[in-house]
């Protein structure tokens, strides 16, 4: 049996499960939001069923369109897209009670789908209104009298204030899982982010994004900025034109090291990438848990990184690496594409003859770049002998151009070299104590081996003296962030701060927690390494506490809403019945009374005076302006039984 | 609206049968809905709800996906918040009342219950059922509530009321709280009327004095309406000019007793010579004149007025079924 909704009710649920959408919305590419947008707007305005084939041609188109927009891969992405289009198509047959329902328990999903893929302010602060219109679009589907529109408002509000305690409770103390119960789909985009490849052509993806890579606070001694090298993916094969991974040394063991100097301790708080790199300090000596540090020092996550990552990690500026290079890194460190860069090869080769000493060979190249050199992040673009071009013609270039020069040239003059991709410096936030690097901060430096040291880092872009840099990428925003409001970013940088300390301790108390947290959780109360029992017990009270205080609330949230002038005399009544005199339901207020006030010598008038008062006002219909009945209210409220008078 | 019952629904229907579930035994009034007769399910729409909770929470803890968990979190302590919030709408209602005028077998009988409830809270969406009769109400704090429930009615005299289900889908329509109501009050029917019944046999009994049928042509005064009057009888120009409803009474004193005799019905089967009576009863009280009620067991003195009809049908209805 079909039970039809009003269109109001209908409109109701409509909007519910486009505020659900919405989170999801932001995440699918732009021109797929606008035809989804437009489906379930021409949906929603459709009041009358559509004949089947129609919605089943527009269905396959939207889906053919999800699938386009997806490249025809079946991905994490491609599923949350279609899910929306499934939301944005069922209000074409939301007529009746039940697809009401349907809708309103799907679109529960859309928010889930979002916190899959994004886990930033925009998503979860879109989904609370979600949530709210959800609330309100189910109380909606009640049959009965509907509260207007600020009642409903407040009362989804209060409903959500309520649900808080046992919210927390749930999301503190519910067991977690320490190890997933099935993998992670693999996710068909992957974030901008430190990569696999660099081509001194095109920036490294991670620079145009000007969004948190990680947070890091140290602990206990600082370094100075100038050593924050926060180390990522190694690049050591180069074909001419860009840069890559050597598949080998990914699956090695991390090669010893032997620290020769104070040791750094450090916790890093790392965005999620959906790869499978994490960034440690220059030169690790711990891993971050569940993961392991390769043969070229780069730590690797079991999982792609998915959700926030938080670990501690120790690291050595100084450290030795104790075993030799092993012959077939040294031939790949050494290895250059055959025919490229021949003015470069030559020079390499020359100044190899005057002086073969690496540290002199770098000494004169950093030399080279200080007195010609200009750093710029807008430099023209190189040809097929790229660093030949940029080293004789251009003499332009950033990060990427720098190092890629400066391993070429090594390489030539017959010194192991390769490429260190990650992150240096950083923004200080003063009020959080902690460094926050975002992917503008990313840099790419060298490392060469030099005998009985090991691999050395070496930074040429550091070499180009602070008159030739050019054009930075803070300056680039701060053109486009135009005018008046890139001047005024300077000022705002404390807010700036102050907006960076919030959502880094909300990514600390809630997007971090995970089982391993979770097991520490009962520390306070004396349990070290809580077990799934324990935890199970501290849920239960802590819900039971939560179920406790909703309890009261919803017994306490009614009000006493009668008038004050009412609720003054319900007062007194009270009070006389404390002092031993009940009234009787059937007894009027003014028997009443004057029954009390024949036992009361001395206060007897004054009862019967502001009860007088009461009764004419309350039966027999006389008016009082708001100066007398606040003056009857506080008579009424003031009475007080003297102390000879007491029974 | 929501006429179609869900399984959850019909399975809560179907265990009031049981013998655990309370109120075990028909309960005088006032009746006080208590905590330990509440009952608490969730609704169809809140099982599915439910479902697509615990799916996401699966998602969210294989994941370790944070906000998804406060997300799921957080509906699920609403949902058992609305299950608490139900049960307290529920709690503490009182069945004060119950009162039916008396219709005849076969009609409609609109049962009027009184309701109030404890505390200052209000109870909204309310449902009241009986069989396939159902009525919505709310009550607001401090307040009380009539409910009517058009109750159908096949045989005449005592009518026990079935099992009354008071229930609510508020706040969110995710569980309904419901607790059953078993009053022991007995509802009157009359006996169902006969339809093309022969006249009112009027010259029955002593038949001496002349039969002056005076109905309608003779002086009349007025009275007051009494709960029971015919509405046929009421002076409408006379109301509308006192403002009160007013009834004429006719001089009955020409009329003849009336007396309807059981045996005068004779050669009819049992139920119908109920029915016969009970028509000849309403004709009497109608034509204003007195009448006597003879049956085989009793004898109703002659009589009139709408306490007499009443006494008179009363009778009938309550005569053993034959």
């Amino acid at each position: 049996m079909v039970e039809p909704i009003d269109r109001a009710t209908r409109r109701w649920c409509l909007l519910a499960a486009a505020a659900c959408a919405l989170p999801l919305l932001m995440l699918v590419p732009g021109w797929l939001a606008a035809v989804l947008v437009a489906t379930g707007l021409l949906a929603a305005y459709s009041e009358r069923p559509w004949p089947a084939w129609m919605r089943l041609l527009l269905t396959l188109t939207i889906g053919g369109l999800v699938l386009g927009a997806y490249g025809f891969r079946i991905g994490r992405d491609t599923s949350c897209a279609g899910l929306l289009a499934m939301l944005m198509l069922k209000p074409f047959e939301t007529h009746s009670l039940r697809d009401a329902h349907s809708l309103l328990g799907f679109s529960l999903f859309a928010p889930f789908a979002a916190f899959l893929q994004d886990q930033g302010p925009l998503s979860l602060s879109l989904a609370l209104p979600a949530v709210a219109l959800s609330l309100i679009a189910w109380s909606r589907l009640v049959p009965g009298k509907h509260a207007s529109l600020v009642p409903s408002v407040r009362q989804a509000a209060a409903s959500l204030a309520m649900a808080v305690p046992m919210a927390l409770a749930g999301f503190w103390l519910f067991p977690r899982l320490a190890t997933p119960l099935w993998g992670l789909p693999e996710n068909s985009f992957s974030r901008a982010g430190l990569g696999d490849r660099m081509t001194p052509n095109e920036w490294l993806d991670a620079l145009v994004d000007d969004s948190a890579a990680f947070r890091a606070r140290f602990i206990g001694n600082t370094p100075p900025r100038t050593q924050m090298y926060w180390r990522g993916p190694v690049l050591v094969h180069f074909d001419g034109e860009a840069w890559t991974r050597d598949i080998g040394a990914i699956s090695m063991p991390g090669p010893a090291l032997q620290s020769t100097g104070a040791t750094i301790r450090y916790e890093v708080m790392f965005e999620p990438t959906e790869r499978r790199d994490l960034v440690v300090l220059d030169l690790p000596l711990t891993t971050p848990p569940q993961s392991q540090l390769n043969g070229e020092l780069t730590a690797v996550s079991a999982e792609p990184v998915n959700n926030l990552v938080r670990y501690v990690g120790e690291s050595a500026p100084q450290a030795r690496f104790t075993d030799p290079l092993p012959g077939w890194q040294r031939r790949v460190a050494l290895s250059l594409p055959p025919g490229h860069d021949p003015r470069t090869i030559a020079m390499a080769r020359q100044w190899q003859s005057e002086d073969p000493d690496p540290l002199v060979l770098t000494r004169r190249f950093m030399a080279m770049l200080e007195s010609d050199f200009k750093y710029t992040i807008s430099a023209p673009p190189v040809g097929f002998n790229a660093t030949d071009d940029f080293l004789f013609e251009t003499k332009l270039g950033f990060c990427q151009h720098f190092s890629s020069a400066y391993a070429v040239f090594m390489r030539a003059a017959g010194v192991p070299t390769r490429v260190v991709t990650g992150y240096v410096g950083g923004h200080y936030n003063k009020i959080g104590k902690y460094w926050l690097l975002k992917g503008k901060d990313a840099h790419a430096w060298n490392e060469i081996w030099l005998e009985g040291r090991g691999w050395v880092r070496v930074d040429p872009t550091a070499a180009i003296a602070p008159e030739n840099i050019l054009d930075t990428l803070d300056d680039l925003q701060a053109r486009q962030e135009a005018g008046l409001a890139g001047a005024a970013a300077g000022m705002l940088e404390p807010m700036f701060d102050g907006t960076d300390f919030l959502r880094r301790q909300w990514n600390q108390l809630v997007l971090g927690f995970n089982a391993a947290r979770q097991q520490n959780l009962l520390r306070p109360i004396g349990i070290d390494e809580a077990q799934a029992w324990q935890l199970v017990t501290a849920f239960g009270i802590g819900s039971a506490l939560a179920l406790g205080l909703t309890l009261w609330f919803l017994l306490h949230q009614h009000r006493d809403r009668s008038p004050p002038l009412v609720q003054a005399w319900r007062a007194l009544v009270k009070s006389l019945r404390r002092a031993g005199w009940t009234k009787e339901p059937s007894e009027p207020p003014l028997s009443f009374t004057r029954r009390v006030a024949a036992e009361l010598a001395s206060d007897g008038p004054a009862l019967i005076s502001v009860s007088q008062r009461y009764t004419d006002w309350r039966y027999a219909g006389r008016e009082l302006t708001d100066e007398e009945q606040k003056a009857l209210i506080r008579g009424l409220r003031g009475f007080r039984i003297t102390r000879r008078n007491r029974p | 609206m929501a006429a179609t019952r869900d399984a959850v629904e019909r399975f809560g229907d179907r265990m009031a049968a049981l013998a655990l579930v309370r109120p075990k035994k028909p309960e005088s009034l006032p009746v006080r809905i208590t905590r330990n007769r509440i009952y608490v399910l969730p609704t169809g729409f809140g099982l599915f709800l439910g479902a697509m909770l615990v799916t996401m929470l699966v998602g969210g803890l294989n994941y370790n996906n944070n906000p998804a968990l406060l997300l799921v979190f957080l509906f699920a302590g609403v949902g058992h918040n609305s299950l608490v919030h139900a049960h307290l709408i529920m709690s503490g209602i009182r069945l004060k009342a119950i009162h039916a005028d008396p219709v005849f077998a076969g009609q409609v009988l609109p049962v009027k219950l009184r309701f109030d409830a404890d505390g200052a809270r209000s109870r909204p969406g309310l449902q009241l059922i009986c069989g396939e009769s159902r009525s919505d109400f709310e009550l607001d704090a401090n307040e009380e509530a009539e409910v009517v429930l058009d109750l159908p009615t096949q045989t005449r005299g005592w009518l026990e009321m079935s099992r009354l289900r008071l229930s609510t889908l508020r706040p969110l329509g995710l569980a309904r709280a419901w607790s059953w109501l078993r009053p022991d009050s007995r509802l009157l029917v009359y006996p169902a009327l006969e339809l093309n019944a022969p006249p009112l046999p009027e010259a029955l009994g002593d038949g001496d004095s002349p039969r002056t049928r005076a109905h309608g042509e003779q002086p009349h005064h007025l009275r007051e309406y009494r709960s029971g009057d015919m509405p046929r009888q009421i002076a409408w120009k006379a109301s509308a000019r006192a403002d009160r409803l007013l009834v004429r009474e006719y001089e009955s004193a020409v009329a003849r007793d009336i007396t309807i005799d059981w045996n005068a019905a004779h050669p009819l089967p049992y139920e119908d010579r109920i029915s016969r009576l009970a028509r000849w009863v309403v004709e009497a009280e109608r034509s204003g004149s007195n009448y006597a009620l003879v049956l085989p067991s009793q004898r109703i003195p002659a009589g009139r007025g709408a306490e007499h009809r009443h006494l008179c049908l009363r009778t009938l209805a309550l005569l053993p079924h034959g």
